[in-house]
C-alpha cells in the first residue's frame, strides 16, 4: 500500500492536544495530499491544498517529505497508468477506462472507476440537450451510477476500498440519492484519509442542520476545523464561522486567500459591509487574478453604489475571463447599479446559461425584472431561485415584493413570512410584515412586527419610527413618544448620518407632546433641536413662540434641571420623564 | 465553492429567462409505442383484413391513438383481441426493427403510407392527421435523437415480449366483442392501469405530456366527485412529487396538490401548492397574451380568490375575510365584474358562516349575477337565501317557487352539482317542516338520479355533500319508523362512501350517534345513552348541550339539567336557532312536571306552540300540542285535553315517528279513561280506550320500547278491570308482570310522563 507511509505520519498528529501548532508537519502532509490527488484527477482538492500550502512558510530542502513509495503493483501498472492518465487528463474518459480495465493497484482502479463515473457524467448532459420530450428531460441520468454503485458496494463490504474510492463510492451514493449511506460513506472516508478536502466538501453538502452535525463522528484532525469552520457558514451560523477562522490564522494561516475569501463571505452573509469589503480588498491585492467569490463582492459594492469600483472590477474579471458565472453577475450588477436594467437581465441570463443551477443570479435576475416591472417574469425567477433552493431567503422575499407591488398585501404575507423564518433575526422581513398587516389594518400585528423588527436589530433604523407613526395614528400618545426618543437616541447613537432619518418628525412629535403635557423645558429643547431641520424650522419657532407665551402667562419656571444639559448634542440625556424600560407594545 | 461534480448544462428550452416546455410548439414527442400505433395502421391499409374484424380495429384506433400509451404486451393483447393475424403481423414488423438494424426503422418511416386525398388514410382524417404529425416530428429529430429513439424501440419491444404470450387457441370469436369492450372499459376508465404500470419499478417513468394530463384529469374529476375512487392521498402525493421531479413547469400538478392536501386537511402543504400554482400560471397566463393584462391580472384575482376559499375550508375566517377583500379590491380596480360576483357570493358565504346575517348580500348578489348572465352564481345564491329563508319561517310556497325556479335554470343549463343540492335542500326543508313522506320522496329521487356529467370515470353514485345529507336524512326516517335494520344498512353505505377521514364524514357521525342516543332513550338505557352524550358535542356543542340536559333530566338530576336547558335557550335565541328553542321549550315543560307543577309549563309551551306554527314546524308544532294536551289532562280538563289533542293527532299519524304515533294513541286512551266517569257511555268508551291502547302498544312493541309497553298492559288490564273483563284482564296483567319482572325498574308513575 503506497500511501501506508503517509497514514501513519498523519496518525500521530491527531493524538496531539493542539496538532494546529505544528506548520511543517502540516506542509508536509499538504505536500504528500497534493501529490496523490494530483495524480488521480481530483483537481478541486489539488487547488484547495495547494492554496493551503502556498500559504505556509517553505520547508527547507532536507524536511521535503520523500516522493512515495511505489509498490509491486504500482510499477506492474506504470504505463498503462501513465496513458490513461494522460487520456483522462484530455477528458477522454471511456478511452482511459478501457486501458485501466486489467490494472490492480489502488491508484488504477481509481482512476478508472472515476473515468467510469465522469464518462457517465459527460454523457448525462450531452443527453440532456437532444432529448427526445420535455418531459424526457428529467428522465436523464448517469447509466454507469448503477453498475458503479454495485461494484464499489461489493468492494466496500469487503473492506477493500481506500480513502479516494470511498469518496467516489460516497458521490455515487449522492447522486442516486441515497443520501444516509452517502453520508455514513463520506465519514469513513474522512477517517481513513482525512486530508482529502473533497469527501469534507461533500459532507459539507449533505449536512443539512447541526443536530445532524453534532451526531457525526469525525476524525480530530487540523482540517476538522476547516470543515467546521465551513459548514458553520453554511449553516448561517456566522459568529462561530468566524472565531473558528480566526483562531485557524492566530494558528499560522493568515496568509491564506482561502480563507480570507472565507470570511468575507461570512462578513456579507450577516450584513457587516465595511469588513467585509475591506477583506474582499486585501483579497484582490494578493491574488488579483481571482474570480471566485467576487460575485459576491460585486454585491457588496452594489450595495454600498461604489460605482466606479463596480466598474473597475467588472472591467477587469472581463480581461481574466469573460465566460465565468461569476463575471456575469458582476457585470449584471455593474449595469443594475447603472439602471441599465435589461442589460443586466441579459447578464444574468448568461449566467444561467453558464450554469442553471446558480441560485444568485436567478435572485439578482428576478429583482432585475422587478426594476422592470416585469412582474411575471420576475415571479418566475424567484420561483426558479426556490427550486434550486428551497431555503433562498431572498428569492422568498422578492416574491413577497412582487406581490406588494401588485398591491396584493395579504397575498405576500405568506411570501414574507416564509422569509422570515428562514432568517428569524433579519430586520427587513419584520418590517416588510408590519408594513403588510399595516396596510391590512391589523394594528396589533404591525406593531408587534415593528417593535420585533427593533428589538432584533434594525439596521435601516425604520421600524421604530413606523412604530411611532402607527401609534400616533392610533392615538396611543404616550407609546408614540416613547418610541419617537427611542428612535432619536438610536440614530444619535449609532453616530452615521442616515440618508432618510427622519429625526425632526420625531422632534416635532415631542415638542407638542411634551407641550400638551405641559413640560415646557423638554418642549422648548425639542423645539429648538428642530430648528435645526430644514422641514421643521417654522414649526419649531412656532412652537418655542407658544411656549414663551404660555410661559409669560404662568410665570412659572422649572427647567433647573435642563439647563446644564442642553449643550450636551446628544438628546438621549435630556430625556426622559417617562420610564423606558416599562416600554412595550 | 461549488460542488467538485457539479455539471454545467445548458438549457435548450430558455429563452429570454423564461423556461419553455415547448419549444417547438410539439405536442406529439415519436415514443416507441406510437411506432407499434403507426405499424397498425400500417397493416390494416396494407393487408387484407375481414370485414368484421376490421370494423372492430377501426373502433380500437381512436382509442389507442388518444389514450395513454400502452406497454406492447397490452397493446398486443388489446388489437389481437380484435384480429389476431394483424396482431401477429404488427409483432413482426416491431421485431424486424427492433431486432435488425436501426436502418430499418428508418426505412419504415419512409414506407408509411402518405396521407392523400384517394388512400384510406385521407388527408385531415384523425388517422391522417395522426401519420402527418408523427412523420412530422420523426423528420424533426436529431441524428443522436434518432438513435436514441431506436434504443427506447428496442428496449420496449423487449420489456413487452416476454410478458405477451400468443395464445390463439383461447381465442372464441363469439365472445370477442364483449371482452373488448370490457377490457377497454377497463384500461381507459379504472384508475388502477396507472397504479399497476407505475408500481412495476422498471417501466416506471416520467409520464407523457398527454398521459400527465389525462391523470390530472382524472384525478381532479374523482376529487371532486367521489374521492374514494381517486388515488390514496400518500399514494397521489407520490405520484404527483414523481411528476413535478421530471417537469416542474407543470403548473396543474400543483393545483391537484393542493386539492389532495385540503383532503387530509393539511394546510401547510396546501397553502404552499395553491401559491406555487398560481406563480406558474401568472407566467402561462402573460405568455399566452400578448398585452399581459387580460390573463395575467385575471389570475391575480382568483389567486387572492382561492386564497379566502383556502382559509374559509380551514375555518379561518378573519384571514379567509382579508384575502376575500384584497381579491374584491383589485378586482374592482380592473372593472372584472364576474370575478367580483365571485367574491360577493363568497362573501355572504363567509357572513353566513361567521353566524351574520347576510340576505341583503346575498339578494344583491342574486340580482347581480343574473344581470350578468351567471346562472350558477345566481341559483347559487337563490339556494343560500332559500336556507336563510327557511330557517327565518318564511312561508313554504315561496321557497318551494324559489326553489322550482332555480331547478328550471339548472336543467336548462346541466348544472348537475346544483341539481343535487336542490334536491337535497328540498329534502331538508320538507324535513324541517314534518313531512316526512315528502322527504322520502325526494331522496329516493335524488338517490335514484343517474349522474348527469357528461364524462364519468366509473363513477355511479357521487360523494358530495348532497348525497351525504340525502343519505342521513333516510337514515333518521327510517329511524323514526323503528325500521333499524335499514338504518343500519344506510350506515354501512355511507360509511363506505364517505369513509371517515372525509370532509363529509362528519354529517353522518352526527346522525348516527343521534339514533344510537335515541334509540337507548327509548329503551330506558340511560347509562348507554349518557357516553355518547360527549361525542355529540364533539360534532355539533349545542345537539350535544340539548341531548345532556335530556339524559340528565331522565336521571332526575333536574336542577342541572334546568341549568342548562337554560342555557341552551339564551344561546339558542341568540343564534336563532328555532326547532331548538321549541325542543328546549318542550323539555323546560316536561321538568316542571316532574315536580307535578303543570301550570307553571303551559306558558312555555303555548310559546312553543306560537313559534313552531310561526315557522311551520308542523312537527314540532303536534308534539307541542300533545304537550298540551297532557298538561290539561293532568290540570283535570280531559274533555279540552282530548280536543286539542284531536288537532295534533291526524298530522301525527300522518307524518309523524313511530314513538310519536304510540304517545299520542295512549295519551288519548288515557283521556278517554278519565272521561269514562262523566260521560253516560262510559262503557263504550272505555272499550273505544282499550282499542287505542291495543294500537300504542303495537307501535310500541316494533321500537321494543318495553317501559310504555308496560304503562300500556296497566292501563288496559285497569280497563278490563272496570269492565268486569276478568280474563283480558288478567293476560294484560300477565303481560305486565312479565315485563315488570323483565325490566327490573320500579316502574316510574304513569301520570307523570307523556
Amino acid at each position: 500500500m503506497f500511501y501506508s507511509s503517509f497514514i501513519i505520519t498523519v496518525k500521530p498528529l491527531e493524538n496531539r492536544v493542539k496538532p494546529i501548532r505544528d506548520l511543517v508537519q502540516i506542509k508536509k502532509q499538504l505536500i504528500s495530499v497534493i501529490s496523490l490527488c494530483k495524480e488521480r484527477g481530483l483537481v478541486h482538492s489539488v487547488k484547495w491544498a495547494s492554496e493551503l500550502a502556498f500559504a505556509l512558510d517553505p520547508l527547507p530542502k532536507d524536511e521535503l517529505p520523500p516522493s512515495h513509495l511505489v509498490s509491486e503493483e504500482d510499477v506492474q501498472d506504470l504505463d498503462a497508468f501513465a496513458l490513461a492518465k494522460s487520456y483522462f487528463d484530455l477528458k477522454e474518459y471511456d478511452r482511459a477506462a478501457y486501458f485501466l480495465r486489467g490494472c490492480h493497484s489502488k491508484k488504477a482502479y481509481f482512476l478508472y472507476m472515476y473515468s467510469r463515473y465522469l464518462s457517465g457524467e459527460k454523457k448525462k448532459d450531452d443527453e440532456t440537450v437532444d432529448s427526445l420530450g420535455p418531459l424526457e428531460k428529467g428522465q436523464v441520468r448517469n447509466e454507469a451510477l448503477r453498475e458503479l454503485r454495485v461494484e464499489l458496494s461489493k468492494k466496500h463490504r469487503a473492506g477493500e476500498l481506500d480513502g479516494f474510492t470511498l469518496y467516489l463510492y460516497g458521490v455515487v451514493l449522492r447522486k442516486l440519492d441515497l443520501l444516509k449511506e452517502a453520508v455514513e460513506v463520506f465519514v469513513e472516508a474522512t477517517h481513513t484519509l482525512p486530508l482529502h478536502w473533497g469527501s469534507w466538501l461533500e459532507l459539507c453538502n449533505l449536512v443539512t442542520n447541526i443536530e445532524m452535525l453534532k451526531s457525526l463522528s469525525l476524525p480530530s484532525c487540523w482540517i476538522k476545523d476547516f470543515f467546521m469552520a465551513h459548514i458553520y457558514t453554511e449553516l448561517q451560523m456566522i459568529p462561530g464561522a468566524l472565531q473558528k477562522y480566526q483562531s485557524l490564522i492566530e494558528a499560522g494561516f493568515s496568509k491564506s486567500t482561502y480563507i480570507i475569501s472565507q470570511i468575507a463571505v461570512a462578513y456579507h452573509n450577516i450584513r457587516d459591509i465595511d469588513q467585509a469589503l475591506a477583506l474582499f480588498n486585501e483579497l484582490r491585492e494578493q491574488d488579483p487574478y481571482r474570480i471566485e467569490n467576487m460575485d459576491t463582492f460585486s454585491n457588496l459594492l452594489y450595495v454600498k453604489s461604489m460605482k466606479p469600483e463596480l466598474s473597475y472590477l467588472a472591467h477587469n474579471l472581463v480581461e481574466i475571463d469573460k465566460y465565468r458565472v461569476e463575471t456575469c453577475c458582476v457585470i449584471g450588477n455593474y449595469y443594475s447599479l447603472r439602471s441599465q436594467h435589461e442589460k443586466a437581465a441579459l447578464y444574468f441570463q448568461r449566467a444561467l446559461k453558464l450554469n442553471p443551477r446558480c441560485l444568485g443570479a436567478w435572485t439578482l435576475m428576478g429583482h432585475e425584472y422587478m426594476e422592470m416591472k416585469n412582474t411575471s417574469a420576475a415571479i418566475q425567477a424567484y420561483r426558479h431561485a426556490i427550486e434550486v433552493n428551497k431555503r433562498d431567503y431572498r428569492a422568498w422575499y422578492g416574491l413577497g415584493q412582487t406581490y406588494e407591488i401588485l398591491k396584493m398585501p395579504f397575498y405576500c404575507l405568506y411570501y414574507y413570512r416564509k422569509a422570515h423564518q428562514l432568517r428569524p433575526n433579519d430586520s427587513r422581513m419584520l418590517v416588510a410584515l408590519g408594513e403588510c398587516y399595516e396596510k391590512l389594518s391589523q394594528q396589533v400585528e404591525a406593531k408587534k412586527c415593528y417593535w420585533r423588527a427593533f428589538s432584533v436589530g434594525d439596521v435601516e433604523k425604520m421600524a421604530l419610527l413606523k412604530l411611532a407613526k402607527l401609534q400616533e395614528q392610533l392615538t396611543e400618545t404616550d407609546e408614540a413618544a416613547q418610541s419617537y426618543i427611542i428612535y432619536i437616541q438610536e440614530i444619535f447613537s449609532c453616530g452615521e448620518q442616515l440618508e432618510h432619518v427622519e429625526v425632526s418628525t420625531a422632534l416635532r412629535y415631542l415638542g407638542q407632546y411634551y407641550f400638551k403635557n405641559k413640560l415646557y423645558d423638554e418642549a422648548s429643547l425639542c423645539a429648538q433641536r428642530c430648528c435645526d431641520y430644514n422641514d421643521a424650522r417654522e414649526e419649531g419657532k412656532a412652537l418655542l413662540r407658544q411656549i414663551s407665551q404660555v410661559r409669560d402667562q404662568t410665570e412659572t419656571p422649572s427647567g433647573e434641571l435642563f439647563v446644564s444639559l442642553s449643550d450636551n448634542n446628544t438628546p438621549i440625556k435630556r430625556v426622559s420623564p417617562l420610564n423606558l424600560s416599562s416600554f412595550t407594545p | 465553492m461549488a460542488s467538485v461534480h457539479e455539471s454545467l448544462y445548458f438549457n435548450p428550452m430558455m429563452t429570454n429567462g423564461v423556461v419553455h416546455a415547448n419549444v417547438f410548439g410539439i405536442k406529439d414527442w415519436v415514443t416507441p409505442y406510437k411506432i407499434s400505433v403507426l405499424s397498425l395502421l400500417y397493416e390494416m391499409t396494407t393487408s387484407k383484413i375481414a370485414l368484421q374484424e376490421k370494423r372492430r380495429l377501426n373502433k380500437l384506433i381512436l382509442p389507442l391513438q388518444q389514450g395513454p400509451d400502452l406497454q406492447l404486451g397490452q397493446f398486443l393483447k388489446t388489437v389481437e383481441d380484435c384480429c389476431p393475424q394483424t396482431a401477429f403481423a404488427v409483432k413482426i414488423r416491431l421485431n424486424e426493427m427492433a431486432d435488425g438494424e436501426l436502418k430499418d426503422m428508418e426505412f419504415f418511416f419512409t414506407t408509411l403510407p402518405n396521407p392523400t386525398f384517394d388512400s384510406e388514410a385521407y388527408k385531415t382524417s384523425v388517422v391522417g392527421l395522426f401519420i402527418r404529425h408523427m412523420l412530422l416530428a420523426y423528420n424533426k429529430l436529431s441524428f443522436s435523437q434518432v438513435y436514441k429513439l431506436y434504443k427506447s424501440l428496442q428496449h420496449y419491444y423487449h420489456m413487452g415480449v416476454p410478458t405477451f404470450v400468443a395464445d390463439d387457441s383461447d381465442m372464441d370469436l363469439t365472445s370477442t366483442e364483449v371482452t373488448i369492450g370490457d377490457k377497454m372499459e377497463r384500461e381507459l376508465d379504472s384508475p388502477l392501469t396507472f397504479c399497476v404500470r407505475n408500481e412495476d419499478p422498471v417501466s416506471r417513468g416520467p409520464l407523457s405530456q398527454k398521459q400527465a394530463e389525462y391523470f390530472l384529469a382524472k384525478q381532479a374529476y374523482l376529487l371532486k366527485n367521489d374521492d374514494n375512487k381517486a388515488l390514496r392521498p400518500a399514494k397521489l402525493q407520490e405520484e404527483l412529487n414523481n411528476m413535478l421531479k421530471f417537469n416542474p413547469d407543470f403548473a396543474e400538478a400543483h393545483y391537484l396538490n393542493y386539492l389532495n392536501s385540503m383532503r387530509v386537511q393539511d394546510i401547510y402543504i396546501s397553502t404552499h401548492s395553491l401559491l406555487h400554482y398560481f406563480d406558474r400560471l401568472i407566467l402561462s397566463g402573460s405568455e399566452g397574451k400578448s398585452n399581459g393584462d387580460e390573463g395575467y391580472g385575471r389570475s391575480l384575482r382568483y389567486a387572492a380568490l382561492n386564497l379566502a376559499s383556502l382559509h374559509c375550508r380551514f375555518g379561518h375566517y378573519q384571514l379567509a375575510d382579508l384575502a376575500l377583500q384584497e381579491a374584491i379590491r383589485i378586482a374592482q380596480e380592473s372593472n372584472d365584474h364576474v370575478c367580483l360576483q365571485h367574491c360577493l357570493s363568497w362573501l355572504y358565504t363567509l357572513e353566513q358562516m361567521k353566524g351574520s346575517d347576510s340576505s341583503v348580500l346575498t339578494e344583491d348578489s342574486v340580482k347581480m349575477a343574473a344581470h350578468f348572465c351567471l346562472p350558477y352564481l345566481a341559483s347559487l345564491g337563490i339556494q343560500s337565501l332559500v336556507q336563510q329563508g327557511a330557517v327565518q319561517g318564511k312561508s313554504a310556497h315561496e321557497l318551494m317557487d324559489a326553489l322550482k325556479d332555480t331547478d328550471i335554470l339548472h336543467w336548462k343549463h346541466s348544472l348537475s352539482e346544483l341539481i343535487e343540492i336542490s334536491l337535497a335542500q328540498t329534502i331538508s326543508i320538507w324535513r324541517m317542516y314534518g313531512k316526512s313522506t315528502m322527504a322520502q320522496q325526494q331522496a329516493q329521487l335524488l338517490l335514484n338520479m343517474s349522474s348527469l356529467e357528461p364524462v364519468n370515470f366509473g363513477v355511479t353514485q357521487n360523494n358530495t355533500e348532497a348525497f351525504a345529507v340525502a343519505l342521513c336524512h333516510l337514515a333518521e326516517l327510517h329511524a323514526e319508523q323503528g325500521l333499524y335494520g335499514g338504518t343500519t344498512e344506510i350506515f354501512k353505505h355511507l360509511k363506505e362512501q364517505f369513509p371517515p377521514h372525509t370532509q363529509h364524514a362528519k354529517l353522518w357521525m352526527l346522525c348516527d350517534l343521534k339514533i344510537q342516543f335515541e334509540k337507548h332513550m327509548n329503551d330506558g338505557k340511560y347509562h348507554l345513552a349518557q357516553p355518547l352524550v360527549p361525542a355529540i358535542r364533539a360534532q355539533n356543542k349545542t345537539e350535544g348541550l340539548y341531548r345532556k340536559a335530556q339524559v340528565l333530566k331522565s336521571l332526575s338530576r333536574t336542577t342541572e339539567a334546568y341549568r342548562i336547558l337554560q342555557k341552551l335557550q339564551v344561546h339558542c335565541e341568540k343564534t336563532r336557532c328555532t326547532e331548538t328553542i321549541i325542543r328546549v321549550l318542550l323539555s323546560t315543560a316536561e321538568l316542571h312536571w316532574e315536580s307535578s307543577d303543570f301550570s307553571t309549563g303551559l306558558p312555555l309551551l303555548l310559546q312553543a306552540l306560537t313559534l313552531s306554527r310561526k315557522h311551520h314546524l308542523q312537527a314540532l308544532a303536534s308534539r307541542t300540542l300533545l304537550h298540551l294536551a297532557f298538561t290539561q289532562l293532568m290540570l283535570g280538563v280531559p274533555e279540552q285535553a282530548l280536543s286539542v289533542l284531536h288537532e295534533a293527532l291526524e298530522p301525527i299519524l300522518a307524518h309523524g315517528g313511530i314513538m310519536d304515533k304510540g304517545r299520542a294513541l295512549m295519551l288519548a286512551a288515557r283521556c278517554q279513561m278519565a272521561l269514562v266517569a262523566t260521560r253516560p257511555n262510559g262503557r263504550e268508551q272505555a272499550a273505544v280506550a282499550i282499542h287505542t291502547l291495543d294500537e300504542a302498544a303495537s307501535y310500541f312493541s316494533t321500537l321494543n320500547c318495553k317501559e310504555r309497553l308496560r304503562d300500556v298492559r296497566y292501563l288496559q288490564a285497569r280497563l278490563h278491570s272496570s269492565l268486569g273483563q276478568t280474563a283480558q284482564r288478567n293476560r294484560c296483567a300477565m303481560l305486565f308482570h312479565l315485563l315488570d319482572r323483565e325490566l327490573q325498574t320500579p316502574r316510574a308513575p304513569t301520570d307523570m310522563r307523556l
